[in-house]
């Protein structure tokens, strides 16, 4: 039953992963609502931005929840606590984990970790993507284990193309191409470790990460107060066997059922079935004597955790990133000025996994360290497709403004240079001007005129040359991406006249009106 | 002998074996003329007159064919933005070939932009599903290396799925483009092969003829519904088309070639591909001796 519940959501979250794309509509519908229902990115979205993103009112469903049941959410719903809860069964099945009685210390670990974070919020750091169960399952997928998937897929039809399966190859390799598989990312190795090295912590405990480190799980945990279904140990029927305690999974201590962590549960039933007498259940409304409180920290960690948080909030800063643009830095169309995109992005990898043409990467130093994995647009390996907004669409926080097209194509990003020491027209007086063909904007940004150039042995080429119109170009970067000097481009993009920024600018309106001199 | 003569001697020989062919088939009825040239409101319907007033796609297509139509359908634009074929010349086409008898139509295109939006919004995925042709998006896997055989270009990647076709049926577009000033039938081919495509810009004009004398359609039908005028490639306001209502269709596609340089008001020796394609007796360019019908339909 619960299996069931688990595998749907997870089937559920994967079904709306694969949504996730460009599916023949401008508009797509909200694939991302997931991550409304998660009362951690609401609640450090909103500390953190500033502002209350009104579809966050949906996490209100899981804290009622909560409230009244216990961390159901985290037993039934989580799709990353089902996928630890699978990498568990796997390894207890391959005999590679043997449950055994652990302290409870760590247990406490993510109670901090939720300080921590909700500390940092406060000054307007969003630390809560890097551990939310939801953001981080959400990258997993699209940056590594997609990829890896589609990798795979490719050799197949590969493989059925050598086998001479040409039908075959041909129907599976269609369908491929109609899912628009982004699968090549900047960091995909590093982030699926992340991934395998969380799956692979279930070896040091069953869902390591659910009882030690999730944050959101450290909420819904306080959250817990009612518990209407407590559980409850026949005293008769108990042989004192202690299974139950070695077992659970977030290891709440079912025995004696007077010690029982509420606030560690997440309903699994676990206990009640590997009980060899039956003896465990979990009625409604039985209220039992409590001994342990519902969550214990100690107070001198309590007061150092947050103190710590306000002190790694300038150690995050400590780059030049705030100070200067990066040229790199391209955010995607509708993206906050930094700061608040900063703030409000929950690193979940929602538009990467959108961005139809692979464009959209995730970020490493440019923007900080706080700016660890949000997205930015690398030309080299795609545009920014003129008419599509999707990643605008399906931002969860609001950290990207969702855009209808007739508004997105009006948006600057960037602008694109025109580098002539690398130029085909300009440096090798050759024919070109592949830039200005694929420039979607019309009139075009990109301009051509007739340029001399003395070749080598003294002749003069004459030849059309790309001319970059600063007022028209948006900086979607397709000249870059078609540029025929693969390695280093020809003409490139930069952020700099990005709409969002004040700061980052270059041309100032007022020269285009002023006319006179003074 | 050397090679690159060989290659070129086989690919006249067979020029000129084909031609003769054509010429036998068609020889007991009444001479089809060279171009037919139909204007009217419909595209459909201007479509189907030019492959009638050129003997019927029966004289094209045989039973049990498999018939490769290349649109171009490479930019994500709507159709009234005229970046890409007319959806309903295209459809036209498919139900025309089907009639004759042709097992399997494709349609297909290596799409500048991402394939699944270009085929999506410039209607002809739908348009050519809707009259029974197999819609195929280019993949990797479908692009060979293989000899073209041409005067520039020795070999490219070229696109199975064309290639490999019993008869080649070229759609273009006629459109503005800033390099080659027009767009025809001939620069059309682009669409049919892999690689580093921009790098053909370096000499466009030679990978052009290359490019059409490899392919060597059986048919092409130039759609010029409505034109690009400006901003080519791809445009992007309805200002940049003309609505000419237009449709050119001949076997020789030098000669199409040519009639569609004229709807730019270009004289046709002006532009070098084309000089270049009839230099190299790939068809003929002068239009005043060639025998072209001309319908409002």
């Amino acid at each position: 039953m619960r299996i069931l519940s688990q595998i749907f959501f997870f089937g559920l979250f994967a079904y709306l992963f694969s949504k996730t794309h460009f599916t023949g509509q401008d508009y797509i519908s909200p694939v991302e609502r997931y991550f409304h229902f998660d009362p951690l990115l609401g609640l450090v979205t909103s500390i953190a931005g500033r502002v209350f993103f009104a579809s966050f009112a949906l996490a209100g469903i899981t804290v009622a929840l909560t409230v009244l049941l216990g961390r159901v959410a985290c037993g039934w719903v989580c799709p990353l606590g089902g996928v630890h809860q699978f990498f568990s069964f796997i390894f207890k099945k391959a005999k590679l984990h043997r449950p055994k009685s652990a302290s409870a210390g760590p247990l406490k670990l993510k109670y901090y970790i939720l300080i921590f974070i909700l500390a940092a919020a406060l000054l307007g750091l969003d630390l809560a993507g890097y551990a939310d169960p939801l953001s981080f399952l959400y990258r997993s997928f699209a940056v590594s284990i997609f990829p890896v998937l589609a990798g795979a897929a490719s050799a197949l039809i590969g493989l059925l193309y050598k086998l001479k399966l040409t039908g075959l190859g041909g129907t599976i390799g269609q369908f491929f191409e109609s899912l628009s598989l982004n699968s090549t990312f900047q960091q995909g190795f590093f982030i699926g470790l992340v991934f395998l090295a969380a799956a692979l912590l279930n070896l040091v405990r069953e869902r390591f990460w659910c009882r030690v480190l999730c944050p959101a799980g450290a909420l819904l945990g306080l959250l817990s107060l009612g518990n209407v279904f407590k559980l409850k140990i026949n005293t008769q029927k108990c042989i004192d066997c202690g299974l139950c305690n070695l077992q659970c999974q977030t290891q709440a201590s079912p025995f004696p059922d007077e010690e029982w962590k509420g606030h560690e549960c997440v309903y699994c039933f676990t206990c009640g079935a590997v009980c060899p007498t039956a003896a465990i259940g979990f009625p409604a409304w039985k209220r039992a004597p409590r001994r342990e409180p519902r969550v214990s920290l100690e107070r001198r960690k309590l007061i150092w955790t947050p103190i710590a948080a306000l002190l790694v909030a300038p150690f995050f800063r400590l780059t030049p990133a705030g100070k200067r643009p990066s040229a790199s830095l391209i955010r995607p169309p509708g993206a906050r000025p930094e700061p608040q995109f900063l703030s409000k992005c929950i690193k979940c990898g929602e538009c990467l996994k959108a961005c139809p043409t692979n464009g959209l990467q995730p970020v490493l130093v440019e923007a900080g360290p706080e700016g660890l994995w949000t997205p930015k647009l690398v030309p080299l390996l795609g545009y920014c497709e003129y008419y599509c907004s999707l990643c605008s669409q399906v931002c969860p926080s609001g950290a990207i403004q969702e855009l209808r097209i007739e508004d997105k194509i009006k948006v600057k990003i960037g602008t694109a240079w025109v580098n002539k020491n690398h130029c085909l027209p300009y440096a090798l007086g050759k024919p070109c001007i592949v830039c200005e063909e694929h420039c979607p904007t019309s009139p075009k940004a990109i301009k051509l005129v007739e340029t001399q150039v003395r070749l080598p042995d003294g002749t003069v080429s004459t030849q059309k040359a790309p001319v970059v119109d600063y007022e028209l170009c948006i900086g979607c970067g397709i000249c870059e991406n078609k540029c025929p000097v693969v390695d280093s481009p020809a003409i490139y993009c930069t952020s700099i006249g990005e709409q969002r920024s004040e700061t980052n600018r270059l041309l100032l309106e007022l020269l285009k009106t002023d006319s006179g001199p003074y | 002998m050397k090679r690159r003569e060989f290659l070129r001697d086989v690919a006249i020989g067979s020029l000129v074996l084909n031609l003769g062919t054509k010429q036998s088939l068609f020889g007991q009825a009444a001479q089809p003329p060279d171009l037919a040239w139909v204007e009217g409101d419909s595209p459909a319907a201007i479509t189907r007159a030019a492959v009638d007033l050129l003997g019927g796609m029966k004289r094209f297509v045989r039973r049990g064919d498999k018939v490769c139509l290349k649109p171009n359908i490479g930019w994500d634009r709507t159709p009234e933005l005229a970046a890409c074929t007319n959806p309903e010349v295209v459809k036209t086409l498919v139900e025309l070939c089907l009639a004759a008898g042709a097992k399997e139509v494709i349609v297909t295109d290596n799409s500048t932009n991402q394939a699944n939006r270009t085929f999506l919004r410039s209607g002809i995925q739908a348009a050519a599903k809707e009259a029974g042709a197999k819609v195929l998006l280019p993949s990797p896997f479908r692009m060979k290396k293989m000899a073209l055989g041409g005067e520039w270009l020795k070999d490219w990647e070229v696109y199975l799925d064309v290639s490999e076709a019993d008869k080649i049926i070229n759609v273009p577009i006629a459109k503005h483009h800033s390099l080659a000033r027009v767009t025809l039938g001939m620069k059309n081919w682009l669409g049919a092969v892999g690689g580093a495509r921009n790098q053909l810009h370096q000499k466009l004009d030679q990978a052009e003829v290359d490019l059409a004398r490899f392919f060597k359609p059986t048919l092409t039908v130039l759609d010029a519904y409505r034109m690009l005028v400006r901003n080519g490639p791809q445009g992007g306001r309805l200002s940049d088309t003309k609505l000419q209502k237009t449709v050119v269709a001949g076997v020789d596609y030098v000669a199409v070639e040519a009639a569609g340089a004229t709807l730019f008001g270009i004289k046709p020796e002006e532009l070098p591909f084309i000089k270049l394609a009839a230099d190299r007796k790939a068809g003929r360019l002068d239009l005043e001796k060639l025998k072209i019908e001309k319908r409002t339909v």
